[in-house]
């Protein structure tokens, strides 16, 4: 039951239907360039853009719906969680403006109002709203070459693998997401490397959040441990110096 | 020279000017006050004010595990000191934090919405809670001085070996909490700093910091109120860190050598010369002075070495905290002398704060006393003149305040309004459109541009009578002489029928001023003199001036520039393209059953494939001449970088 996007590579036109579907949808006002935006396109009022590669090649770059995402993860009070359905939504009303899932984010996705005096994060959150109805995000809608589809997460597996395999040659044999940093909702099928879709290295294939957890268990340990210790070191030191009391005692006695 | 004075007039004087910075953080917000931007989502005020802040503090329970727990009664004098600046320290961290936090009145969420998979939530948590045991810890001291409170303070005595052993218990957690902060960002974190034991080095180096800050505390107020230093006490600080510095050396060698990245520190890289210089001042340097033990006991070398290791375990938090991941990110942050000064501001204040306490409570065991805090001592009255000199204990503190208000003024004024109104938005230039009867116009030269085929257009109004209604900022501007040129040419400079858009709408997204003032006095321009537009006998200014309407009876302005209420600005490009385009195609999309998509983005703003004109066959057969695309070769994605 849980839902994903597949976007072809090469299937896509650079049309920016999905872009301009995802701003009617969430009324997203028109984007200027600001001083604090990278330059992929994603900005606060742009959650889907369109990456331009030599060869005519369209990356439509959107969150990818981690199955155990880093942002959720690290969120201090869960103002980011991933539903059952698959969407990673956000809950303006919990969020303190940390911006620690903007760190945290392995494909850099949140954005943040930095021009509001009440900023909040923003990012695609897979038009969760109309999935949780039975609708389809607006982005696969608005797509007029059925280059971004959507589906079960499972069967766009078993469709991305059967393109491949249909068309030898044609894709470089991998799909986007099905691996890194533990498995995302949103594949790729793609011609050229998508490595760029995230920080270069060390991603990986197990999910994020296991990095901090082992840290994150041993914490009542750490807590209870120190106390031990404390007390140990506290309760030998306190009979060292009664002892030293006493043996002077005993040696002001002897002496007297 | 009185040390004391200049010491808080200095400190005034930052904290006025962090003042004037913070006000203007909380009315424009983050992106305009800072450099922060979506790839370097912290900064300074995490890296330095929080993460190094929170280290700083560590004196306060390395003190009280010494002076409670292992019953080193020697450290007396030490142990108020540092509690009372681990205290400050928290609470100047909480206060970055305020300032830092995009939604600072949420802060108190964390009590309510648990989310323990996250080490913030837990430092949260822990720097709560910490900071209340330490004023516990530390609130006996003032208690002293009011007789009234006795029970409490009796009270709080009672319990303060619970209170020494949850602030140590609670510390062991955030401390190297604020390590595995990072744990999960391997992505971005140079190797040579990411290590699953970041927790761990993270607890080591803050008791080293610890044991350094109070050295340099102590140091520095007594240097301050001209006192002997305590060099005997602190000598033994400075061999005891020599173990804890040998200790975290070994664990990082050894984690670095184990993960087999040694030779990553000699790579060569800007990063390895930070990391040898950061464990060099961190670490080696001070180790080895303090390990001789005549350099141990010599206050030069106690001054060198507490530096050294402060600056370098901090240095430490700000590599982790954003320094050392600008080679993944690809960014380059600097941060803006704003963040610089609400940095400093905070210390300034928790420095007051400091001097306050140890001159009104009894912190060390004699309590200092400014000079100019001793009114009953100054004069009030001058006899040989016979003049009132004031009330001495307001006069002792004017000049303090005048130096607050002072900075305060100059920090309002230094702060550029230009970018805090800019909203940052950037000021592009717009390129102007290429092409001939059908435009390629591409203002931001950012490949997507939109075709727009003159006559094409023409045609289309002469035959369907539209009569256009643009919103033009707050008013609505309506020309409904259709079939001329100034449908959409409103406004056109003198000597030409038709001006192009971009000659007044010159900026792609703000708004700019086209009145050429200068150019309208020059003898080469329309040479006019004062009078002829000022109505003399009047301040020469917009209000005194004739409109422009009276001379260029054709121009067609919006309602607020025709009265002279607003100046001669233009809308931006974007702005003034998208009013006059869209507003039309809105209309019209409504009418025609046939082409809902008239007025949607996509229509118009197309990114065409290398080779293809992009035209939909319908226009392309109403064209005279085959258009091909202008090619443009400055678009690059930043991308591109990374990629390699």
């Amino acid at each position: 039951m849980s839902k994903g996007i597949l976007t072809d590579v090469t299937k896509c036109i650079g049309c920016l239907q999905c872009v301009s579907a995802c701003k009617e949808v969430h009324h997203l006002e028109a984007d200027e360039p600001r001083i604090w935006q990278k330059n992929d396109g994603l900005s606060a009022e742009n959650w889907t853009s369109i990456i331009t590669k030599p060869g005519n090649r369209f990356i439509r770059k959107q969150c990818r719906h981690c199955l155990e995402p880093a942002c959720a993860s690290v969120c201090p009070v869960g103002a980011l969680h991933k539903t059952k359905i698959g969407a990673v939504v956000y809950d303006s009303s919990k969020c303190l403006g940390c911006r620690y899932c903007m760190m945290a984010c392995p494909f850099g996705i949140p954005r943040y109002d930095w021009d509001k005096i009440v900023p909040h994060v923003e990012k695609c959150i897979l038009c969760y709203d109309k999935i949780k109805d039975g609708e389809q995000p607006a982005c696969t809608q608005a797509c007029p070459q059925k280059a971004t589809i959507f589906g079960e997460r499972s069967e766009l597996l078993k469709i991305a693998h059967q393109r491949i395999k249909e068309n030898p040659g044609k894709y470089i044999n991998k799909v986007w997401g099905e691996h890194e940093a533990g498995g995302t909702s949103v594949l790729y099928l793609s011609d050229i490397d998508l490595g760029f879709l995230s920080y270069p290295t060390n991603i990986g294939n197990k999910p994020l959040p296991d990095k901090t957890k082992t840290a994150m268990e041993s914490v009542p340990f750490a807590f209870v441990g120190m106390g031990g210790v404390m007390l140990g070191l506290n309760w030998i030191i306190r009979r060292r110096m009664e002892f030293a009391k006493d043996e002077n005692k005993k040696k002001d006695s002897a002496d007297e | 020279m009185n040390r004391v004075r200049n010491t808080k007039l200095i400190l005034w004087l930052i904290s006025g000017f962090a003042a004037a910075i913070a006000l203007n953080r909380f009315i424009f917000g983050l992106g305009v006050t800072t450099n922060l931007n979506d790839r370097t989502p912290w900064g300074l005020w995490i890296g330095f004010d929080v993460m190094g802040g929170v280290a700083l503090a560590a004196g306060g329970f390395v003190i009280t595990a010494i002076f409670y727990i292992m019953k080193r009664e020697e450290f007396h004098p030490l142990v108020k000191p540092a509690v009372l600046t681990a205290f400050l320290g928290y609470v100047a961290v909480v206060f970055s934090l305020l300032i830092d936090l995009g939604l600072p009145w949420n802060i108190w969420h964390m009590i309510i919405y648990w989310n323990p998979h996250s080490p913030l939530f837990e430092v949260g948590w822990c720097v709560m809670l910490y900071t209340t045991v330490l004023f516990l810890e530390f609130s006996p001291v003032p208690l002293e001085n009011f007789s009234r409170y006795a029970r409490i303070r009796n009270f709080l005595m009672k319990y303060r070996f619970v209170f020494v052993l949850l602030g140590i218990m609670l510390s062991t957690l955030h401390q190297s909490s604020l390590g595995s902060l990072f744990l999960i960002m391997p992505f971005k974190l140079y190797p040579l700093w990411y290590t699953s034991i970041l927790p761990i080095e993270f607890f080591i180096s803050a008791i080293a910091l610890g044991l350094m800050m109070i050295t340099f505390e102590s140091l520095l107020s007594h240097w301050i109120y001209r006192r002997k230093p305590e060099t005997d006490i602190i000598a033994k600080l400075c061999r005891a860190v020599v173990w804890v510095l040998l200790t975290y050396f070994l664990v990082k060698m050894i984690d670095i050598i184990v993960e087999d990245k040694f030779a990553m520190i000699f790579n060569g890289s800007w990063q390895s010369f930070l990391f040898i210089t950061e464990l060099l001042i961190s670490t080696i340097i001070p180790a080895i002075l303090f390990a001789v033990p005549k350099f141990s006991r010599n206050s030069k070398v106690q001054w060198t070495g507490s530096i050294m290791v402060i600056v370098g375990v901090v240095l430490n938090r700000i590599d982790i905290g954003g320094l050392a991941m600008l080679g993944a990110t690809g960014d380059s942050y600097t941060p803006m002398w704003t963040e610089i000064f609400i940095s400093l501001g905070i210390i300034s204040v928790a420095a007051l704060v400091f001097l306050f306490a140890i001159e009104h409570f009894n912190v060390w065991d004699i309590q200092p006393k400014e000079p100019d805090a001793l009114p009953h001592t100054l004069p009030s009255f001058d006899y040989s003149s016979k003049t009132w000199l004031g009330n001495p204990d307001v006069s002792s503190l004017t000049t303090h305040s005048l130096a607050f208000v002072v900075s305060f003024a100059v920090g309002m004024f230094l702060i550029p309004g230009s970018r805090l109104h800019s909203k940052g938005i950037e000021n592009v230039k717009v390129n102007p459109a290429s092409g001939f009867d059908t435009l390629f116009i591409n203002g931001n030269r950012d490949d997507r541009f939109v075709k727009f085929p003159h006559q094409a257009h023409i045609a289309w109004l002469k035959d369907h009578n539209v009569s256009l209604s643009i919103s033009y900022g707050n008013n609505e501007l309506s020309i409904n002489s259709i079939d001329s040129c100034q449908a959409c040419h409103h406004l056109s400079l003198p000597l030409e029928k038709q001006s192009n858009c971009w000659q007044c709408h010159s900026s792609m997204y703000t708004k700019t001023n086209f009145f050429n003032h200068d150019w309208h006095a020059a003898k080469s321009g329309a040479n006019l003199r004062c009078k002829d537009c000022h109505t003399p006998a009047e301040t020469r200014s917009l209000r005194s001036a004739k409109k422009c309407t009276t001379c260029h009876p054709s121009y067609k302005f919006a309602a607020e520039v025709k009265n002279g209420k607003e100046k001669f600005y233009a809308l931006s490009y974007t702005d003034a393209m998208h009013d006059l385009c869209v507003s039309c195609h809105a209309a019209e999309s409504k009418k025609l059953k046939d082409k809902p998509n008239l007025a949607r983005c996509t229509t118009c703003h197309k990114t065409y494939p290398e080779g293809s004109n992009g035209l939909p066959e319908s226009l392309a057969a109403g064209l005279k001449w085959k258009i091909n695309p202008p090619k443009f070769n400055n678009v690059i994605l930043p991308e591109e970088k990374l990629v390699k």
